[in-house]
């Protein structure tokens, strides 16, 4: 792609959410370019401003566990580089356990964690109420918890990013619809938008619950499958929580926000696609509110003050898509985060600039290459802690 | 009012005697105005505002329980209420100090990043500053009170005179219609099954399919969960008095007018003496038909109407119309008023103890957003309201809007609109839809232009009271590039808090667009998140079992 003679790459990235911004700044950073991104909404509108702001490197893949380090630390400078303060705040990550598989899961979670040099451990149920006071403990068999994992608002970071990349040279095009990608003789020309023909080498899709149609603009079938999320915010109360807390079972999750706000979602089975719309439902509010007042009964007279939701991109394996499709030269990914999009993007954006700069990464390609889905095979890794 | 017993309760630790059925502010409000709240985060001092259960400004703890509002509860016996966010009390607390040390504000977006070492510590005393109060410490369980669905062929939202009339008539063409409404129902229609003291807070898009129904969640009492099913759901939700941007404007004894009303029930004297109305048109002759004796003086930002001409001069109150308000001063309760004649006169200022907003009122719209229904803006209102067809239906089948909130703000209209939507439902010949006539831009819009022309100054423009938003961070927002409302909301927060934006948002919608120069639905408005009112969990929690997916086509 860079080559060592010839123009330079023209870059489109498509989606400004935290994982386009963040490549971008990464590609400006290196020289790339020039570098234009594109997005059909506003800033914050698709899930990097819908999300609950969990960031954690608890997971059962190391490499996952890495990205998810690496991304902490950024997010720990961010406010010192960036200009905005992000309050991210490493209040620890809970994971509840009820059954022994879940048990075992978490179990094999820790020692990965561990071995990465994290301070990952299981926690026992008589000493959850440390960690989450008032939760209710019957019917746990016990949970794990790392300290600095945390919290942090997801919109000053995008408010960063895109002044940090406009101060770059970076081209952004806001309310700007990708209708259609240019291809000629297997590789990538441009981009059809609604305000004209983008020409092209490079197109980054990070496009997020909506990746699965750019890819098919291109021609290219994924298995990406952007499913629906809700999550509320109640009422502030004074600060008595300091971790996230997540539950296997239903991926009950839930923190208490710097405002005192509580915010969490749990997994409903909702169909796949992207056509209802980002709508809330009675039946999230039914379901979210009985599991909050069963695990934190002192909770059950705080007023819920809204309800939203957003796409998770997720694919079959619960590991994102990274790196250039072996179908179409120029077409890179960057997508399928299936709902842990924000808390990967600092490392996982770097790796996918590294890419788009056919730089060497020290990613597995037989984990993260859209080609892990094209050839078949078994036994691959799985990653198993998809939830919160 | 029924009963005259005293009921016993304490405030404060003080022992006090409510009357039965009086709320908790009606009961204060005879000892004049209470200061029940500190700001969240500039401790500022804050009186009841709105009266109807939307704002912050009177929340108080019950046995413990937070985020009670004063005007909503009525005390029961051996009630514990205290105040909270202040101490050692909400009109002397010493993290006051805040708000003076401060007066441009606290940045939470850029500030409090460095040094590094410190970021635990300062985390933790920032988030000290979050909320009101801490959660209730009872843990003893939640008794399962679920009862069923309750279905209907037409749900009616809001017993005012359209609502009553359209289920009277469906009533009579053998419909079952249930009504509902936040407060009591006075005059109920025969033959309705009725729901008082019951607030519908989501109303999402009607089940697609064969069986096209809508469900909507309501709240009874404020703390039990309902669920309505019905083919057909008129809103009749009306309207409710709006704020006003100024200098000082969440100070102690600024209130709308049914802020006013809500303290002074019957014929009750109402906490002031010397109140500024702000407004010219018919509210603000209601105004001063029922408080003139406490009327210092009135001001609008546009004409004062001949009718109110009349009244005041009968009652000798000075008239400003086309006036600015510039600023409330006064260390706690409100004492003056800075007045500046528009399009440039002298500055002058009034000694008075309150300010009534009576100058307009907004249409309680959330549930048509929520719902899917296409709405329009109309600038003679200053609002969004539903485009409606034939028979008063809007874009969504089986959605129809009658009175105040679709735009019918004269009692004739209301109840011609209620009429005709009843007989749209019964299949009955309808006439056509009415042209809407020639809008024009909100008054207000020339007013803020003038006034967002005058400098900042040093004291605090707050244009969101629930969250401490300041007119300054509107304005940074938009100088960074970050424009339209749902992009502002994000950047400032505002918007964000217990009233939903009722109080904030559509002031701030004219704001941007004369900082944005391009018209009001060009700004856009928020989506209006349910639930409409704070719902608590408990009360979800007891919903029935909801459809377990929700429809197919979405709101854009």
């Amino acid at each position: 792609m860079i080559q060592a003679s010839g123009p330079p790459d023209r870059i489109a990235i498509v989606g400004a959410g935290i994982m386009g911004l963040f490549t971008a700044h990464h590609l400006a950073r290196a020289g790339a370019g020039p570098i234009t991104v594109v997005d059909r909404g506003w800033l914050s509108n698709g899930a990097s401003g819908r999300n609950g702001g969990g960031v954690r490197q608890q997971w059962e893949t190391r490499a996952t566990v890495r990205l998810a380090r690496e991304s902490v630390e950024t997010y720990r400078r961010f406010g010192r580089e960036f200009g905005y303060n992000i309050w991210f705040r490493q209040g620890g990550y809970l994971f509840l356990a009820e059954t022994e598989t879940e048990q075992r899961h978490l179990a094999q979670v820790v020692s990965v964690v561990q071995s990465e040099g994290l301070d990952g451990r299981l926690v026992k149920p008589e000493e959850v109420p440390r960690y989450a006071p008032g939760l209710v403990t019957s019917g746990l068999l016990g949970g794990s918890y790392l300290r600095s994992d945390g919290t942090l608002y997801p919109f000053p970071a995008l408010w960063a990013l895109k002044e940090a990349i406009i101060q770059q040279g970076v081209d952004l095009r806001l309310g700007t619809d990708v209708t259609g990608v240019r291809v000629d003789a297997g590789r990538v020309t441009g981009l059809d938008t609604s305000a004209g023909v983008l020409p092209a080498t490079i197109v980054v899709n990070a496009a997020g619950g909506w990746s699965r149609e750019l890819s098919a603009r291109a021609g290219l079938s994924v298995p990406n499958q952007a499913t629906r999320h809700e999550i509320l915010a109640t009422e502030p109360v004074k600060p008595f929580l300091d971790p996230m807390v997540t539950r296997l079972r239903d991926g009950l999750y839930f923190s208490q926000t710097m405002r005192g706000e509580i915010v969490g979602g749990l997994s409903l089975a909702h169909p796949p696609g992207t056509q209802a719309g980002m709508l809330s439902s009675p039946a999230f509010l039914r379901a979210m509110a009985r599991a909050l007042v069963g695990i934190l009964p002192s909770l059950r007279h705080l007023g819920v003050l809204r309800a939203w939701s957003g796409f998770y991109d997720d694919t079959p394996d619960g590991l994102p898509v990274i790196g250039e499709d072996p179908r179409l030269r120029g077409f890179v990914h960057a997508n399928g985060f299936g709902g842990h999009g924000f808390m990967l993007a600092p490392a996982a954006s770097r790796r996918v600039a590294q890419a788009v700069l056919q730089e060497k990464t020290d990613l597995d390609p037989g984990l993260f290459s859209v080609d892990r889905f094209l050839t078949p095979g078994t036994g691959r890794p799985v990653e198993g802690l998809q939830l919160g | 009012m029924d009963s005259p017993r005293p009921i016993p309760f304490t405030f404060r630790g003080g022992p006090e005697s409510a009357e039965g059925g009086e709320t908790l502010l009606q009961h204060l409000a005879r000892k004049g105005l209470p200061t029940l709240q500190r700001s969240i985060r500039y401790h500022r001092p804050r009186a009841p505002f709105c009266g109807i259960g939307h704002c912050t400004n009177c929340l108080v703890r019950v046995n413990g329980e937070p985020n009670v509002r004063a005007c909503r509860y009525a005390p029961h016996e051996g009630d514990a209420v205290t105040t909270s966010n202040a101490w050692p009390s909400p009109s002397h607390d010493l993290m006051g100090a805040v708000d003076f040390l401060f007066p441009r504000g606290l940045d939470t977006l850029h500030g409090f990043r460095r040094p590094a070492w410190a970021t635990p510590w300062i985390q933790r005393v920032v988030r000290r500053l979050a909320g009101y109060a801490p959660v209730a410490s009872t843990t003893a369980p939640t008794p399962s009170a679920e009862s069923g669905p309750i279905d209907l062929d037409v749900l009616v939202v809001g017993a005012g005179p359209a609502g009553r009339q359209v289920s009277q008539r469906l009533a009579e063409g053998s419909q079952s219609v249930g009504l509902l409404d936040r407060g009591p129902i006075s005059a109920p229609p025969p033959g309705v099954a009725l729901f008082p003291s019951t607030t519908a807070v989501f109303l999402p898009p009607p089940r697609s399919g064969s069986e096209r129904r809508f469900e909507a969640v309501a709240l009874e009492d404020h703390d039990r969960g309902r669920l309505f099913r019905a083919r057909t759901v008129v809103v009749a939700s009306g309207a409710y008095d709006a704020s006003l941007l100024f200098t000082g404007n969440d100070r102690p004894g600024i209130m709308t007018a049914e802020g006013a009303l809500s303290m002074a029930p019957g014929d009750r004297a109402p906490p002031f003496h010397r109140a500024l109305i702000v407004g010219g048109g018919a509210r603000a002759a209601e105004m001063l038909d029922r408080f003139g004796a406490h009327v210092e003086a009135m001001a609008a930002p546009g004409a004062i109407s001949p009718e109110v001409v009349r009244r005041a001069s009968d009652l000798s109150i000075e008239l400003y119309p086309r006036t600015l308000l510039l600023s409330a001063l006064g260390r706690g309760r409100v004492r003056r008023a800075r007045l500046l004649a528009r399009g440039g006169g002298p500055e002058f200022s009034l000694s008075i103890d309150a300010i009534v907003l009576a100058h307009r009122r907004l249409p309680h719209n959330q549930l048509l957003f929520q719902a899917g229904a296409q709405m329009e803006w109309r600038g003679t209102a200053g609002s969004y309201f539903p485009v409606l067809g034939e028979g008063n239906q809007t874009t969504v089948p089986g959605l129809l809007a009658v009175g105040e909130v679709a735009g019918f703000a004269d009692g004739v209209a209301a109840e011609a609109s209620a009429l005709v939507a009843a007989d749209a439902i019964l299949g009955r010949e309808v006439p056509p839809a009415q042209e809407r006539g020639p809008d024009a831009p909100n008054e207000l819009e020339g007013y803020y232009r003038e006034l967002l022309r005058r400098p900042d100054g040093w004291s605090k423009q707050v244009v969101c009271a629930c969250e401490d938003v300041l007119l300054r961070e509107v304005r940074e927002s938009v100088a960074r590039g970050y424009c339209g409302l749902e992009v502002v909301k994000r950047y400032t927060g505002l918007g964000t808090g217990l009233c939903q934006g009722r109080y904030c948002l559509p002031d701030t919608l004219l704001v941007l667009s004369i900082l944005e120069e391009r018209s009001p639905p060009q700004v856009g408005y928020i989506r209006q998140r349910p639930p409409v009112i704070p719902a608590p969990l408990s009360a979800l929690a007891e919903l029935p079992e909801p459809a377990s997916e929700i429809p197919a086509s979405g709101t854009p």
